[in-house]
């Protein structure tokens, strides 16, 4: 049964790769998607002539007024979907969340200042029992971005924090019913991380794109809720110990 | 620019090698020194050779007390008369790679040899596995003169019954090949009997292997984070608790050469 169980969540970790790189595909070739979009968004009304109009006036006069609505309707729940399209793809090395992560993200706010990522990572069996996938959810604030000229600009901040899971069997969020409530008083399955960094981006000039228009490399200096409470106590560990580095590019999709 | 990419890939070289970069907080990935207990109890057989009366120390839970670890290593040094030193188990907290590793690295100064059983915290994640590759196997026995000292897991409630916890066969393995010259026996173990971390089921059947043992001295265990010393099962065999390391106290037994004298005492720093 463990087996099985095993297997399946081998095959869910694959869909979600296969789902991963899928978004690669269809927005490379963007500009057709939204051409189609866009005439599937219109409601095509066959052009009558003037007699059949005048012929029909008296019959239909409140259809405009619904086909409007619809077609209002019929924007929004496609406009609403269309926010769901990831922006960007991230790969991260390092920082807790696997030793390498990749997934995707959305880039939002008035300036693009906050990013939402999705990550898929993997952490290698080293002296464990197996191998093990992990997720996280990772917020980032970027405040400023400072034009260096030649396509280049620096994010001289970037901060935010990410809370990362990991798949295994030896994992709890909630103590197993054996042990009495609040035992542990701590989840071993649920990390909560912060971070600062910096970034520095290249857009891609327009002749050059293929699948990014813009590429960003970051690194980070985060630290988990595990290394922060042993810090809080203790002199003994320095900011060596509680303190991690990671490092990541950002291909930006459009 | 050329110059600003130059010194990002200098960075990440310099960075590759570093501790800094971490796959995960349980990615079990260890550095340094592994299979100390093994190493350690050969050091304190070869040192303990024919002597029949020594010193040993006990601290225990440790866990996310750093500095008090470093300081009882450094004042158990200082005394200069401890011949080993007994950990009871919860070295880490949340069984997270990271917090052995900087215990290990702390109990290394010791100067004499020390040896350390499993705790419930240790079985957390991934830690029973790292406690296996940096200490060796959870259950394990060695000879100090003429005493044999019987270091169990008894942290039942981690493995939910899906592995002998204790293990009757490793004691019954014991009694039977019980080295030459044995006269005394002491036990070391994480959890007491009747604690719920326990298998409670058999508390008074593990009672009945401890006694079969020659000449049971006492019973060491930490877990409660208090100082006890209670006749569990009142047959006469003590149990001693080490209270955890954040009280600043440790525990100094001596070994005399007479079959029930042995000294006892708690010393705070």
């Amino acid at each position: 049964m463990n087996m099985i169980m095993k297997q399946l969540n081998f095959k869910i970790v694959l869909l979600f790769l296969t789902i991963y790189v899928c978004p690669h595909r269809t927005l490379a070739q963007k500009d057709t998607l939204l051409y189609r979009t866009l005439i599937q968004d219109s409601i095509l009304i066959p052009q009558k002539s003037q007699a059949t109009i005048e012929e029909e006036e008296g019959i239909f006069t409140e259809v405009p007024k619904h086909y409007r609505k619809y077609d209002k309707r019929v924007h929004r729940y496609r406009s609403a979907w269309e926010a769901l399209i990831p922006t960007h793809t991230k790969i991260q090395y390092a920082g807790g969340m696997g030793l390498l992560s990749w997934g995707i993200g959305w880039d939002y706010g008035k300036r693009g200042q906050w990013e939402t990522d999705l990550l898929l990572g993997f952490i290698p069996r080293y002296s464990s029992r197996h191998f093990k996938m992990t997720m996280t959810l990772k917020q980032n604030f970027i405040p400023w971005s400072v034009y260096l000229g030649k396509d280049f600009s620096l994010e001289p901040l970037t901060c935010g924090l990410y809370f990362n899971t990991v798949f295994s069997d030896d994992f709890w969020t909630e103590e197993p019913d054996r042990y009495p409530h609040g035992y542990y008083g701590f989840s071993n399955r649920i990390r909560t991380h912060i971070f600062l960094g910096q970034r520095i981006r290249f857009d891609v000039p327009e002749k050059y794109r293929k699948f990014s228009k813009s590429i960003t490399a970051f690194y980070e200096i985060s630290s988990c809720d595990f290394y922060l409470v042993s810090a809080f106590t203790n002199s003994y560990l320095t900011p060596l110990d509680y303190l991690r580095l990671s490092f990541g590019l950002k291909f930006q999709i459009f | 620019m050329r110059k600003g990419n130059l010194l990002l890939l200098l960075l990440i070289v310099c960075f590759t090698s570093c501790e800094m970069l971490e796959s995960h907080p349980y990615d079990a990935h260890i550095t340094g020194e592994r299979g100390i207990n093994a190493k350690n109890c050969e050091r304190i057989e070869e040192a303990m050779k024919g002597k029949k009366t020594f010193r040993f120390a006990m601290i225990s839970d440790t866990q996310r007390w750093y500095d008090e670890t470093e300081k009882v290593v450094e004042k158990i040094n200082e005394r200069g008369d401890i011949d080993f030193v007994l950990h009871g188990g919860d070295q880490s907290d949340f069984g997270a790679t990271k917090e052995f590793l900087w215990m290990r690295d702390i109990m290394k100064g010791f100067q004499m040899p020390f040896v350390c059983v499993l705790g419930n915290h240790d079985c957390l994640g991934t830690g029973e596995d790292v406690y296996k590759a940096i200490y060796g196997n959870p259950n394990f026995a060695f000879t100090a003169g003429n005493v044999r000292f019987i270091c169990l897991n008894t942290n039942a409630m981690e493995y939910d019954y899906s592995q002998p916890v204790p293990d009757f066969g490793f004691m019954e393995d014991e009694l039977t090949n019980l080295p030459e010259g044995i006269e005394k026996t002491v036990f070391l173990m994480h959890v007491k009997p009747y604690e719920f971390i326990f298998n409670n089921n058999v508390a008074r059947v593990f009672q009945e292997y401890v006694k079969q043992f020659p000449n049971v001295q006492f019973c060491l265990y930490g877990h409660e984070h208090q100082l006890t010393v209670d006749d569990l099962f009142g047959d006469g065999i003590l149990y001693y608790q080490c209270p955890n390391i954040g009280k600043r106290t440790y525990l100094v037994f001596t070994i005399k050469e007479g079959t029930h004298e042995y000294d006892y005492e708690a010393v705070e720093f």
